[in-house]
C-alpha cells in the first residue's frame, strides 16, 4: 500500500499574510495543528503529493472552466500573491503520476482537464508552506472548480478521488493526499465574515467517520450555503472519495473571525480493504 | 438568497464576462491597471460593454458592479488596489442588494 499520509487543512490567506489579526489561542491552535500534520507527514516518508485544491482566478477564467485540472507539469511556481508574504520558489511536479491519475480516469469516463503549465496561489502554497516547508516534494496538483458556476457535484468529485487513490494505492512511490480549502467563509461576497460553526462541525464529524456516503449527498448548493468558499470542500469529498474507507481526526477547528474563515485540520487513516 | 452568504457564487451563473475580464486585467496586468487609472473612459470605451457595466466600471460604483455579476474574488481585488477598506466595500455591495 502506498497510501501513506492524508490530511485536509483550510487555506485562509490570513493563516500566513495576517496571522497576527487572530486571537493567540486560536492562531497557536491552528499552527500546532499544521506542525503536527507536518511531523505526521514527514514521519511517513512521503516521496510525492496528491493535492485536491482550488484557485482564486489565477490560471483559469470564464474563457474556459473545466470541472477539474490535473497539473502535469515538471515544475510550478507560486505564490501568486505578492502580499502573500511568501517568497515565490519553485515546487516540483510529478507529471509521471499525473499521466497514471488521467489515464486512469479517462478509461472510467470521468475526463478532468489536465495543464502543463500552472501557478499556485494561496489556496495550495498555504498547505505546501506549513507541510513541506523546503518544498521539495513533487506534487501533482488537482484544481476543482469551486469558483464559477456550475462547479463538479460531489459525487464527481468523490469519483475522481476514487480514480486518485486507485492510482496511488498501486503506486510503488510512497504518496501522501491533501486537501485543501473550506471551511465556511464567503470571500468578497455579502455573507464575508459569517462563519457556520455548525455547518463545519456536523461537515467534520461525516469526515471524522469516514461517511463518505453523507458527504457525497451533499448538493454544491448545500455547500455554498454556508459561503462561497464552503465550495472548496468538494476537496474534502474528493479526498474522502479516494480514501475510500477511513476514519479521521480533527486536530484542529476554530472559527477565526480576522480571517473570516471556519478553518479545519485533520488526518485520516485510510483502511487498506476491499470497497464496495 | 439575498443577503444569504454563499447565495450568489453558489448558485447562479456568473455572467457579465466582459466586465469580469477587464477587472481582472487591470487586477492582473500592470499596463492594464495603469491605463484604467489614468484614462477610465477611454479604458471602458474600448471594451464591449453596455452602457450602464460602462458607467459602474469608470464610476467604480463596486455595489452596481457587484448586482451585475462580477464575482466576489475579482471585485474585492479590484477594490484593494483602488484603496478601499473592507468595511466600505462590504457596505457598498450589501446596499446593491437591497436597493
Amino acid at each position: 500500500m502506498s497510501l501513506v499520509f492524508a490530511a485536509a487543512i483550510s487555506h485562509a490567506p490570513g493563516y500566513v499574510a495576517w496571522t497576527d489579526m487572530a486571537p493567540v489561542a486560536q492562531k497557536d491552535s491552528l499552527y500546532a495543528a499544521a506542525e503536527t500534520l507536518r511531523q505526521q507527514l514527514d514521519a511517513a516518508k512521503v516521496e510525492a503529493l496528491v493535492l485536491f485544491t482550488s484557485e482564486h482566478w489565477a490560471n483559469f477564467f470564464l474563457d474556459h472552466i473545466s470541472p477539474a485540472v490535473i497539473g502535469r507539469a515538471d515544475t510550478y511556481f507560486g505564490p501568486v500573491e505578492p502580499w502573500l508574504k511568501m517568497e515565490r520558489t519553485a515546487i516540483p511536479g510529478d507529471a509521471a503520476l499525473a499521466s497514471e491519475i488521467l489515464a486512469l480516469a479517462y478509461e472510467r469516463d470521468i475526463a478532468p482537464g489536465y495543464a502543463h503549465e500552472l501557478e499556485f496561489d494561496h489556496g495550495t502554497m498555504i498547505p505546501l508552506k506549513f507541510l513541506t516547508p523546503n518544498m521539495k516534494t513533487p506534487v501533482t496538483p488537482i484544481v476543482l472548480n469551486a469558483l464559477a458556476s456550475p462547479q463538479p457535484s460531489p459525487r464527481y468529485c468523490a469519483e475522481l478521488g476514487r480514480a486518485v487513490g486507485d492510482v496511488v494505492r498501486a503506486s510503488p512511490k510512497r504518496i501522501g493526499l491533501i486537501a485543501t480549502g473550506g471551511m465556511s467563509h464567503d470571500p468578497g461576497e455579502v455573507g464575508h465574515g459569517h462563519i457556520d460553526e455548525a455547518f463545519d462541525r456536523r461537515f467534520l464529524a461525516q469526515m471524522a467517520a469516514g461517511d463518505l456516503d453523507a458527504l457525497k449527498a451533499y448538493s454544491v448548493a448545500d455547500l455554498g450555503a454556508a459561503g462561497a468558499g464552503a465550495i472548496e470542500l468538494l476537496n474534502w469529498i474528493a479526498l474522502a472519495g479516494a480514501m475510500g474507507r477511513f476514519s479521521g481526526e480533527i486536530v484542529a477547528y476554530e472559527a477565526v473571525v480576522p480571517w473570516a474563515t471556519g478553518m479545519g485540520l485533520m488526518t485520516f487513516q485510510p483502511q487498506d480493504a476491499e470497497r464496495p | 438568497m439575498g443577503g444569504r452568504p454563499g447565495g450568489r457564487s453558489g448558485l447562479k451563473s456568473v455572467s457579465a464576462y466582459e466586465l469580469q475580464k477587464a477587472i481582472r486585467r487591470v487586477n492582473r496586468e500592470p499596463a492594464a491597471r495603469e491605463a484604467f487609472a489614468k484614462a477610465p473612459e477611454d479604458f471602458a470605451a474600448a471594451l464591449d460593454l453596455t452602457d450602464d457595466e460602462k458607467a459602474a466600471l469608470v464610476a467604480r460604483d463596486y455595489g452596481r458592479l457587484y448586482a451585475l455579476g462580477v464575482h466576489g474574488l475579482l471585485l474585492r481585488p479590484f477594490s484593494i488596489i483602488h484603496q478601499v477598506s473592507e468595511a466600505a466595500y462590504l457596505d457598498a455591495i450589501r446596499a446593491s442588494r437591497t436597493s
